[in-house]
């Protein structure tokens, strides 16, 4: 027994042990991830342990860090990923990262294929957008945090991936409900499966096939080279490399080598090179153990030592830090040269207590209040804000209403470009005004009862009253009708009358950006 | 290796299309078996003779409905019942103890839904054994407690459930669909949940795909309508509405409150009252409790502000949902005219709104 035992842990540190253990932890940490994603949305898991995969991204926080000049005390977190990759390199990228599991399980092309023809010098583009994001943050700029893999994976999930999912779960119900001995069973799995994984009121965002594409984008570079995307591109990859330059742990090649280049045909990240007589980078390796497995001579080992940081040429040096300086100084004067940046966009509606609150220079577009706002009212900016704020948090009333009963947003923000609201707080927050059309309004247009605003208004004194008004139909005869009226005092802008307005398309009752002094119900 | 494996994926590729078609296949015949229930269904006027029947007080056990299938069977039974108890009250010869409406008026909550129903000749008289009942109270937004008024009282919500269990339902069901935030957070913070679980239903979230395209037969303006097919499967449907304002319709009540079981509302304001009773025609609750424990006077239907509630202590119950509506409309001093949806389920013959002509019961619970 105790030696079949000791056998089984000798098993288990045998190089395809370790390897079938980084991917049980892949598994995991992918599983981890899409977990925490789908019990972020309001009503699911504190907001302190669903958004910790964003908190442990060093790359956002010290991004945020830089920019926002505020220390967040939970931005602590990303620290243990600092700590894991100056003890064992980039394990981050090869063990626990949910987007580098997707390429590597998504390879496209064999591993063992012909050697790609990508120079080596490619290797500094991720370096050069790692000093360009960190060179915009000393400007107060987070845009380019858009390539944040955490973020690309995070809005994926939630504008793209959760509702295709949901309108097809809904679509395969909506047709096996119609087969009679089927119906409690399908009525047994929507409750499983609702409200908590997929939402009862289908959400819709827009441009959902533009994050799908992105994110195809990023698994498609896969067909030039595996991995292509955490070589090549990614700035978190990049701040794990450069730190990985002084880790503890890196590989080492010994005089048992025979140079079969067994470990550079099986390497994912190519950085095995037999010019480098297959050695490696540690800046690049990612700790994924495939060379400690492909070794015929058992020549690979990844002993614990302090070595001097190895920097090859396409690592960064002064003048990448001048380009990516230079490069955000204009990238920022562009910026401000935007009418945007000295006008708003009439429709920029920022959650509660985002626009007062210097949302710019904190926004790490992450997404988490894409997931939380359960009405999706909550979508990413694309054109309202600008390059500058693409991808921030915007609400589009005829998506989904500001719920008066909900705050999630401001609590599941890790970094609190959503100020954590008290519910009571929110529902006094400003965020726009209601203006009625009375072109298009049932009751201006068509001189027609319809209230439906006046009804949905959550306010206790409404926002939205009715006047009764005698009024000449189109057909000549004189008639009385209940017209809305918006009282500015009362509006916070929730946009419930827009979302239900019953007018066809575009709603007869529209929110736009609030006006400074107009509608203070709080300050 | 890899053809092996595409191949098998083509395979299974194509056993799960052939499934798909075989799935839409069945669901045509489905949708064919649907239409031609529906009318049967319906209580149009040919069903009217067998419903004494049914409504006999033989305290006859009826097989309980176990599978959805066997609820569908049973359904055109317990509509023909939702449409029997106002016929049976009628007849003077066994009806004439038991009134056509109950008010009951101080006290708790729960004690005067059941001395109301004791009255009305007890839950047993609604609730045969092994029926499955959905409860549909007011839960229209997740905003406010139920203080507030804008929501049904849980503990009168709760003494359904507890005096339909004790009648030997098989299952109770309590579900509507808020407009303003999402129903789980609604039901939690209504306070009904909380009582209903207690009293020992369930609640559930009403969800998309159950709103089934249904005909209205009796329909003057609407003739179909996307209606849920729960509450049309049910043996029982208890209507518990709160009393309380509403601009277009005046006050919310339990015709209105129906409107909670259908997927297109905007369509609903356009001829509101004529299309409620068409609603009404085809949902016909088996009983109306209407809550006026707390009524909202103003800033209907979403209210929050407690100057706009009034405290009146009195449940209404009726198996009449157009009688309860009548007598509701008088707490707020309205006469049942004034509300369009009661002319017009009179005029359908839903019920009756003359309330000088209902036997009225009034039951003075506590001080």
């Amino acid at each position: 027994m105790a030696g079949k035992e000791r056998a089984e842990r000798r098993r288990r540190w045998t190089p395809e042990g370790w390897i079938r253990t980084r991917r049980v932890v892949q598994a995991l940490a992918l599983l981890a991830f899409v977990v925490l994603f789908v019990w972020s949305r309001r009503g699911g898991w504190p907001a302190m342990l669903v958004n910790a995969p964003m908190r442990l991204d060093p790359l956002a926080m010290l991004a945020h860090l830089i920019a926002s000049r505020t220390v967040l005390a939970g931005s602590a977190l990303a620290l243990v990923v600092v700590g894991l990759t100056l003890a064992l390199g980039r394990v981050w990228c090869g063990w626990l990262c949910p987007l580098g599991t997707l390429l590597d399980w998504i390879p496209l092309r064999r591993r063992r294929s012909r050697h790609r023809s990508v120079p080596e010098g490619w290797r500094g583009v991720k370096y050069g957008l790692l000093l360009t994001i960190l060179a915009a943050a000393l400007f107060t700029n987070l845009t380019l945090l858009v390539f944040d893999p955490l973020t690309i994976l995070f809005r994926t999930l939630s504008t793209a991936i959760w509702p295709g999912v949901d309108q097809v779960v809904t679509g395969a119900e909506t047709v096996l409900y119609q087969v009679p001995f089927l119906q409690g069973v399908v009525g047994a799995f929507d409750r499983l499966v609702r409200p908590v994984v997929l939402p009862v009121e289908p959400v819709f965002y827009r441009y959902s096939v533009l994050y799908a594409g992105v994110f195809l984008g990023v698994i498609g570079l896969n067909v030039i080279a595996p991995r292509f995307w955490c070589r090549y591109v990614c700035p978190l990859g990049a701040l794990l490399g450069l730190l990985s330059k002084l880790s503890l742990v890196q590989r080492e090649v010994n005089e048992r080598c025979t140079e079969c280049g067994a470990c550079a045909r099986t390497c994912p990240t190519g950085t095995i090179r037999k010019e480098d007589a297959y050695a490696s980078d540690s800046g690049e390796c990612t700790m994924c153990l495939d060379c400690l497995a492909a070794c015929p001579e058992k020549a690979i080992g990844f002993p614990a030592r302090i070595s001097e940081p190895d920097w090859r040429e396409y690592d960064p040096d002064r003048r990448h830090l001048l380009a990516s300086l230079g490069a955000s100084i204009a990238g920022i004067g562009l910026f401000q040269g935007n009418l945007l940046a000295n006008r708003d966009h009439p429709r920029l509606i920022r959650p509660p207590g985002a626009r007062e609150n210097a949302l710019l220079s904190k926004c790490i577009r992450c997404g988490e209040c894409n997931r939380a706002c359960p009405t999706s009212a909550i979508q990413p900016a694309v054109d309202e804000a600008g390059l500058e704020g693409l991808w921030t948090p915007v609400l589009v009333p005829r998506a989904g209403y500001c719920d008066y009963s909900c705050n999630a947003c401001g609590q599941v923000c890790p970094v609190e470009a959503i100020p954590p609201l008290r519910l009571e707080e929110k529902r006094q927050r400003v965020i726009g005004q209601a203006y009625i059309d009375e072109n298009r309004c049932i009751a201006w247009a068509d001189a027609t009862d319809c209230i439906v605003c006046e009804e949905m208004c959550p306010m206790p004194e409404k926002a939205i009253v009715l006047d009764e008004a005698e009024m000449l139909r189109g057909d000549g005869e004189r008639v009385t009708v209940q017209r809305p009226r918006v009282i500015r005092e009362r509006c916070i802008g929730c946009g419930i009358c827009e979302y239900k307005c019953p007018v066809n398309g575009e709603a007869a009752i529209r929110v736009y950006v609030p006006s400074e002094g107009v509608g203070a119900v709080s300050f | 290796m890899t053809d092996y494996t595409r191949r098998r994926f083509l395979h299974r590729a194509a056993a799960s299309l052939g499934l798909l078609t075989g799935s839409w296949l069945l669901a045509g015949c489905g949708e064919k078996e649907l239409t031609t229930v529906c009318p049967t269904a319906v209580p149009a006027t040919a069903s009217r003779t067998a419903v004494p029947a049914t409504d006999a007080p033989e305290t006859g056990v009826e097989p309980s409905p176990t599978t959805a299938s066997s609820q569908a069977a049973a359904s055109p039974t317990a509509s023909s019942r939702a449409e029997a108890s106002p016929t049976a009250a009628a007849t003077p010869t066994e009806a004439l103890s038991r009134p056509d409406l109950v008010v009951a008026r101080g006290g708790e909550p729960e004690e005067m839904v059941r001395r109301a129903l004791a009255a009305l000749g007890g839950m047993e008289q609604f609730v045969k054994v092994g029926d499955d009942v959905v409860i549909k109270p007011n839960i229209c937004v997740a905003y406010h407690t139920y203080e507030y008024a804008a929501t049904t009282n849980p503990w009168v919500v709760g003494a359904l459930v507890k005096l339909a269990l004790e009648a030997g339902a098989a299952r109770v069901r309590v579900m509507d669909y808020p407009f303003g935030g999402s129903a789980e957070q609604a039901y939690v913070k209504s306070g009904i949940q909380e009582q209903v679980e207690k009293a020992g239903g369930r609640m559930e979230v009403m969800t998309k795909f159950k709103f089934v395209d249904a005909k209205i037969p009796q329909g003057l303006d609407l003739q179909s309508c996307k209606i849920y097919d729960d509450v049309l499967k049910a043996d029982v449907l208890i209507d518990v509405p709160i009393a309380k304002h509403h601009s277009l319709a005046r006050l919310t009540l339990g015709m209105k409150n129906l409107m909670g079981v259908i997927a297109n509302r905007p369509a609903m304001h356009r001829n509101l009252g004529q299309r409620l009773a068409d609603l009404s025609s085809r949902v016909q609750p088996t009983l109306t409790v209407v809550d006026a424990v707390r009524m909202l006077m103003k800033h209907g239907p979403t209210g929050g502000n407690l100057d706009d509630v009034r405290k009146a202590d009195t449940v209404i119950a009726s198996p009449d949902l157009v009688a309860a509506d009548s007598y509701a409309a008088t707490l707020f001093g309205l006469k049942p005219e004034q509300l369009s949806y009661v002319s017009a389920g009179a005029a359908m013959g839903l019920g009756k709104s003359d309330l000088d002509r209902l036997k009225i019961e009034e039951v003075t619970v506590g001080g």
